[in-house]
């Protein structure tokens, strides 16, 4: 009898640590907690927030800005980070019934998010300050947290040590100057001035959609796709950007093996000014800054050969977005104290200073002044500020990047030519379903 | 005490293997019941409705050819590393048993690459293939080495299957070393006096008393290769052009990506099938293989 005590005392014993450990690795699973005591200040007014950050090069800010918030306001801010797919991540915690009280996602995950788990924000007094917020049914339910936009980047030290003239980039907007101006790089010693991303999400993701975005009317166009109409091979916009594509891939640097090309050795060589430019967008700057780059660097259109204007524009808009959670999980005061600190972002000086300053996003909203952003921020600052922005197109189907970037990938390697990837992207879009909006 | 009756029987069940029942039917059966559940609904993975649709996923699988592209590609890989892997294996753990200086130092070395894990041994070689090889083949002028295999469809599949050997043959080897070891002494000696050559105590002793080494091995590796994720995610990533995307990320890359998860789950399930059919046949042949001494 008493061994059988014993083992049963045993048996509770382990079980026990058992359901103690299944618990304890429950919430800290996948996410980097920060503290979130309140240290000293504000009184705690009992009311606690969680924020879900999904960029890993704010990460660090978030987490100190969450306890200085907290110390002035009294209000528990605990910071979240995940690296998984973001709707993938938040679904397990929709699931779980323990969403964020404020999720950071991307402009599409707001249209399929919001209108069952994010909150209206149409009162809010900053959506009068921004152009950038986005409205589900109607409602505004997404607190745009930045712009960033794409373009052509350049390193200006580089080119001016070569050419010995200032280099403006407004006097390279079309691709005729821009080759001009490769083939005196090239004369002057740089024997490859361009690189090129051979990543899907930055040939189809990025420089492809620009194909669409750039139309007098996207819409029209992208529905004439789905329907097998549009002649891609014809297209004025296609071809205008098909031949500045190739210029890019005729002075890579990579030429004879473009899709091994690395993304970090092609950021070093721009940021060093072994390269002079590269298609991407004002997040390389994360990448950049963790090499000896040059002092002049910036952010340009892509030059293409057209009167239409889109060589004077970069293309974006905003991008991530702040959504507060619906659900009764949340309760009024969180969601207040949420609204609360979206407000203490866009009007109180502690906060500006932590975007635009800390975090060096560019901001969304006009009342907003950033100096010390990074070179390629402030380049697409002047556009934005100056209202020479294309918007980004949000609807594009989730699978568009991988399978199109995946044949763009193939004309880089020179596997098809343009009138084939033409058709290979004509014949996703008419196997896909159009995205409702 | 009457240890025939039902109560003893249920409380002998509970006290030796209650806990790991729950566990088990908690974290497999159960949720494998509410996969198979879902392939029956267009879930975009997300959305709290899970709309039921039938078998309209398992149409969609049928119909996706990248899907049974990928799954091709995983076959053709799978026998290939499973027998490059079975091979440098044996013969690895037939050396480091022959008594040579030192074969513990070897037998851990070898086993070492095992211990890395598939994520940072895909990064540690893609700066391999990617810059090592590639300034090796330069600066000699070998036209093979000096541009990226990761660059060509071919080049990234084999360079999967290389990198799959270096992870997995330290490991079976270990397999192997064990069966080696368990192969009675007095058996091989009767063998050397009757005469039997080197070759021929392997061929016609060792190996039959090892068949359980070898199902086991094969097993191991066939699942693992079927498997294949992570070194697949950080070496390759489906590049170039889609063209090294194994089954697994695609089933990923449906399920999470593109948001289709009811496809994806059913893609999942039909992965499972096959690397179960091969797993079981192949144990099952292999056990009818299996000799006593």
């Amino acid at each position: 009898m008493k061994k059988k005590l014993l083992a049963m005392a045993l048996v509770t014993a382990m079980s026990l640590s058992l359901v103690a450990c299944g618990g304890g690795s429950d919430s800290g699973s996948g996410s980097a907690e920060g503290s979130g005591e309140s240290a000293g200040g504000a009184e705690s007014t009992g009311v606690s927030i969680t924020i879900f950050n999904t960029k890993s090069e704010i990460q660090d800010q978030f987490v100190e800005m969450a306890e200085e918030y907290s110390a002035a306001t009294g209000v528990d801010v605990e910071i979240y980070y995940s690296s998984d797919t973001v709707a993938a991540h938040l679904a397990t915690r929709y699931s779980a019934n323990d969403p964020y009280t404020i999720s950071m996602v991307d402009a599409k995950d707001v249209y399929s998010l919001g209108a069952e788990h994010a909150i209206d924000l149409s009162d809010e007094e900053w959506v009068a300050n921004t152009d950038y917020a986005i409205s589900v049914d109607g409602k505004v339910m997404g607190f745009p947290v930045c712009i960033e936009a794409r373009g052509v980047m350049y390193n200006a030290t580089a080119i001016e040590a070569i050419t010995g003239e200032e280099f403006k980039p407004e006097n390279y907007d079309t691709l005729d100057a821009f080759q001009g101006l490769l083939d005196q790089l090239v004369a002057g010693g740089m024997e490859a001035p361009t690189g090129i991303m051979k990543e899907d999400w930055s040939m189809g993701a990025h420089y492809l959609a620009q194909v669409y975005e750039e139309q007098s009317d996207v819409e029209a166009f992208v529905t004439s796709l789905h329907e097998g109409s549009a002649d891609l091979a014809n297209n004025e916009k296609w071809n205008s950007l098909m031949d500045t594509f190739d210029v890019l891939m005729k002075y890579n640097y990579a030429a004879g093996s473009p899709v091994a090309a690395e993304r970090e050795v092609s950021e070093q060589k721009l940021a060093e000014g072994e390269i002079a430019f590269m298609f991407g967008g004002n997040w390389d700057w994360s990448m950049i800054n963790a090499y000896d780059y040059s002092e002049k660097m910036g952010m340009m259109p892509v030059p293409q050969n057209t009167s239409d204007g889109s060589n004077k524009k970069l293309v974006g808009g905003g991008s991530k977005y702040f959504i507060i959670d619906s659900s009764e999980n949340t309760s009024a005061e969180q969601q207040q104290a949420a609204k609360d600190f979206l407000n203490w972002l866009v009007f109180d000086e502690a906060g500006n200073k932590f975007l635009t300053e800390d975090c060096a996003l560019v901001p969304a909203y006009s009342n907003i002044n950033a100096d010390a952003l990074d070179p390629l921020s402030i380049s697409v600052k002047a556009y934005a500020d100056g209202g020479n922005l294309i918007g980004n197109y949000d609807y594009l189907p989730d699978d568009h990047y991988s399978k199109n970037g995946a044949s763009f990938q193939k004309y880089l390697a020179g596997q098809v030519d343009r009138a084939g990837l033409a058709s290979e992207i004509e014949s996703y879009w008419s196997s896909t379903t159009p995205v409702e909006h | 005490m009457d240890t025939s009756s039902m109560s003893f029987k249920c409380k002998q069940f509970l006290m030796f293997a209650g806990i790991t029942t729950v566990t088990f039917v908690a974290v497999v059966i159960l949720p494998f019941i509410y996969g198979l559940y879902l392939t029956f609904t267009s879930w975009d993975g997300v959305s709290r409705q899970k709309p039921f649709v039938g078998f309209a996923n398992y149409v969609s699988t049928f119909a996706d050819a990248a899907y049974w592209q990928a799954l091709g590609r995983t076959f053709i890989y799978s026998i290939i590393a499973v027998v490059l892997v079975n091979v440098v294996a044996f013969i690895l753990a037939f050396l480091v048993t022959s008594g040579v200086k030192g074969q513990n130092f070897f037998r851990a070395g070898f086993f070492i690459p095992n211990l890395i894990g598939g994520i940072v041994l895909g990064y540690i070689w893609k700066f391999v293939f990617n810059r090592a090889f590639v300034a090796i083949g330069e600066s000699l002028s070998i036209g093979a080495l000096s541009t990226s295999w990761l660059a060509t469809t071919n080049g990234a599949m084999l360079c999967l299957i290389i990198v799959s050997v270096w992870q997995y043959a330290g490991y079976m080897m270990l397999i192997y070393v064990a069966g080696f070891m368990s192969v009675s002494a007095d058996v091989l000696e009767a063998a050397r006096i009757d005469g039997c050559t080197n070759m021929q105590s392997i061929i016609h002793i060792s190996v039959p008393l090892m068949v359980s080494s070898f199902v086991q091995c094969l097993f191991l590796t066939i699942t693992r290769c079927f498997m294949v994720y992570d070194v697949n995610l950080s070496l390759t990533n489906g590049e170039p052009f889609n063209s090294s995307v194994m089954a697994a990320m695609h089933v990923y890359n449906q399920a999470f990506t593109y948001k289709n998860y009811g496809t994806g789950q059913a893609e999942a399930l039909i992965l499972f099938i096959v690397c179960a059919v091969v797993g079981v046949l192949q144990v099952y042949i292999g056990k009818k293989a299996e000799v006593s001494a």
